[in-house]
């Protein structure tokens, strides 16, 4: 692609890009209003708590590395089978599966790149799963995702306190020796190489165009010869595939185990739907509001030691982000009116 | 053993009532054309705000009318939403359930400095009756729920006002036609949808465990909406959707205990496992039934006039 033809392409797609930017900042800043009223009405001084916040994340740069690596992983979770046409909820029990056999993989076998294969395959075949009951059976893959959530969810707690427990530390499963873990910073250069990796095979191979094509109009999929329910499978293995591994990475490069009661993973695959909003669905968009995101949850807990405020702030303003950015509609409407009044 | 049975019968009473609520109030919601899957969030936030209107005035029936109205503004919210500013339901529900996480757990934190759990509130105590030397407990909110499922069932499939609402969610284009209000029926709809679910959440606390605890729904939101698939969006199959789920769920905590009794043993790590029976009860019923069922065509899809 030559300069000039670039420079056409962006400029076609202005209106495009101003609209995302637009419902990316005002999604985000809706957030902290709601939050900062909520806040205030507690009695707590809400910039102040908004800017330990934000630059309490950035002042490690290498733990908000390695807390946004699982993100990214359970953002694309979400991302790529909504191309799809599928909302992917159950990133959450995937990052599970995918931290159990991570952990155990490298533990047993003493080999980090096996037990990153494993993560990925055990996260692949718990989201495949979820796709087979939609496209076989017909239920609904939300409904599927949350039962299969809580089901992974108190089968791992079993299987950690049965047959993993760490003779040391009765709160935790078995651990990692630092000799087979990574570096924060290697744990989240995987994760942007997984999420590279993913943008080429979601634009740039057949699967990927067949999924996209499958997503926007699956009548269309049907007529040019291919079957929208492989693209909803494969996609789901694919997202699933990708937040087991993002559970292994967490295993391997932060945690080194699982605790019993699992608060080291739950929410990661939650979050992970804002960030693949956030991110507007696209993997390279997803790696800035992952750590954007990390950034809230790691400054969330620096607001609980400085001013004794809860942690849980956070998960209020993504909330309300997500809330916010699930309108376009209303977007469109304000650009709308921004033109006409500028007329 | 008929003492068991009267136990989880009575523990299926009290775990059915805040599905059965929840369900019929998606089923009207579903009907019209909007699906909203943050029934575990209006589950949490009327569960916390009755409690705290209770724990402050000590009056648990201003608590369940109190968790009624948040119900209505938060199911409104999603009308709102879903019907006028023409968003992704799914998306919007998702939020709505982070956000009710989030914003409880912070409440938890700021009035009572506790992490998991408020202090006790006075609750209402439901009926029981004398059977078998224990007691088969029947709350009160139950028969409210079935009398709701009941006169739904007959307000949507025998008036003028049922077949109204379910054309919105069938086919809005004649809807309209047929001078029927497509986008106040979706609102007024997802409103009351809401209301039923708040009544369920509010029921969670004041009626059932007497305090609030961040897992008090524990994915009974969703469960309350794979029973609306289950019954095939008519409410008083409804009923027995959510008896068969309350029952799962029920044993869930109660067949250990039972087990134990009877063999001895002391479990750990094995009531983990039986923690995971109303999820794969409920997802095993509804991949047997699911085939069968036929939801209402336009639901999810904004209603768009030309």
């Amino acid at each position: 692609m030559s300069i000039t033809s670039l420079v056409d392409y962006l400029k076609a797609r202005k209106t495009e890009y101003i609209t995302g930017a637009m419902e990316v900042t005002l999604s985000a800043i809706t957030g902290f209003f709601i939050a900062g009223i909520i806040l205030q009405s507690m009695g707590y001084n809400a910039l102040s708590i908004f800017n330990i916040m934000i630059t309490g994340g950035v002042s490690d740069l290498s733990h908000l590395a390695g807390k946004s690596a699982p993100l990214v992983m359970t953002g694309l979770a979400f991302s790529i089978p909504l191309m799809a046409g599928v909302f992917n909820i159950g990133g959450e029990s995937q990052l599970y599966m995918g931290a159990l056999a991570g952990l155990v993989g490298t533990y047993y076998s003493g080999n980090i790149l096996i037990g990153l294969v494993l993560g990925f395959l055990a996260g692949a075949f718990w989201g495949w799963l979820m796709a087979a009951l939609r496209v076989y059976r017909g239920i609904n893959e939300v409904i599927t995702a949350i039962m299969l959530n809580w089901t992974a969810y108190y089968f791992i707690i079993y299987l950690i306190i049965k047959y993993l427990p760490n003779p040391e530390k009765p709160y935790m499963s078995i651990q990692l020796p630092q000799s087979e873990m990574l570096s924060m910073n290697t744990t989240f250069l995987l994760s942007v190489l997984g999420a590279l990796a993913a943008y080429y095979i979601i634009y740039y191979t057949d699967l990927g165009y067949k999924m996209r094509v499958s997503g926007f109009n699956p009548k269309t999929a049907q007529y040019s010869g291919f079957d929208p329910s492989k693209s909803i499978l494969f996609s789901m293995a694919l997202g699933g595939g990708l937040a087991g591994f993002g559970g292994a990475l967490l295993v391997i490069g932060v945690s080194s185990g699982i605790d019993t009661t699992m608060t080291s993973l739950y929410g990661l695959g939650f979050t992970g739907i804002g960030v693949g909003l956030l991110g507007r669905n696209h993997p390279i968009g997803i790696i800035f509001s992952s750590l954007f995101f990390a950034d809230l949850i790691i400054g969330g807990q620096w607001v609980e030691l400085e001013t004794g405020a809860p942690p849980y702030v956070s998960d209020t303003i993504i909330g309300i982000i997500v809330i916010a950015l699930s309108a376009p509609y209303a977007y469109k409407k304000l650009v709308e009116l921004y033109r006409l009044r500028r007329r | 053993m008929i003492t068991d049975i009267v136990n989880l019968l009575s523990n299926t009473f009290l775990s059915m009532t805040p599905l059965l609520l929840a369900a019929v109030g998606e089923v009207i919601a579903e009907k019209s054309g909007v699906v909203n899957i943050g029934l575990e969030g209006i589950f949490l936030i009327t569960a916390l705000t009755s409690t705290v209107s209770t724990f402050y005035t000590g009056d648990p029936i201003l608590g369940l009318i109190i968790g009624v109205i948040i119900g209505l503004l938060s199911g409104g919210l999603h009308g709102f939403i879903s019907v006028y500013l023409r968003g992704d339901q799914i998306i919007a529900g998702v939020g709505f359930n982070s956000f009710a996480y989030g914003l409880s757990i912070l409440t938890l934190i700021f009035l009572w400095g506790d992490y998991s759990s408020s202090p006790s509130i006075p609750k209402i105590t439901p009926w029981s009756l004398r059977i078998a030397g224990t007691n088969l407990v029947i709350p009160q909110i139950l028969i409210i729920a079935l009398i709701t499922a009941i006169a739904s069932w007959y307000i949507l499939e025998k008036t003028g006002w049922g077949l109204k609402l379910r054309a919105c969610g069938e086919d809005p284009r004649a809807a309209e036609a047929m001078g029927v209000n497509v986008n106040k029926t979706r609102f007024y709809a997802t409103t009351i949808g809401g209301g039923l679910a708040g009544l369920g959440g509010a029921y969670l606390s004041i009626g059932w465990l007497g305090s609030f605890t961040r897992t008090i729904s524990a994915g009974r939101g969703f469960i309350a909406l794979a029973d609306v698939a289950f019954a095939n969006w008519n409410p008083l199959i409804a009923i027995i959707g959510a008896f068969i789920f309350g029952f799962a769920d029920a044993s869930g905590t109660y067949l250990p205990i039972m087990l134990q009794k009877m063999t001895g043993t002391q479990f750990t790590a094995e009531t983990y496992l039986f923690l995971t029976i109303p999820y794969l009860t409920t997802l095993i019923a509804v991949a047997a039934i699911m085939k069968k069922v036929k939801m209402p065509r336009a639901l999810g899809k904004p209603y768009i006039k030309e």
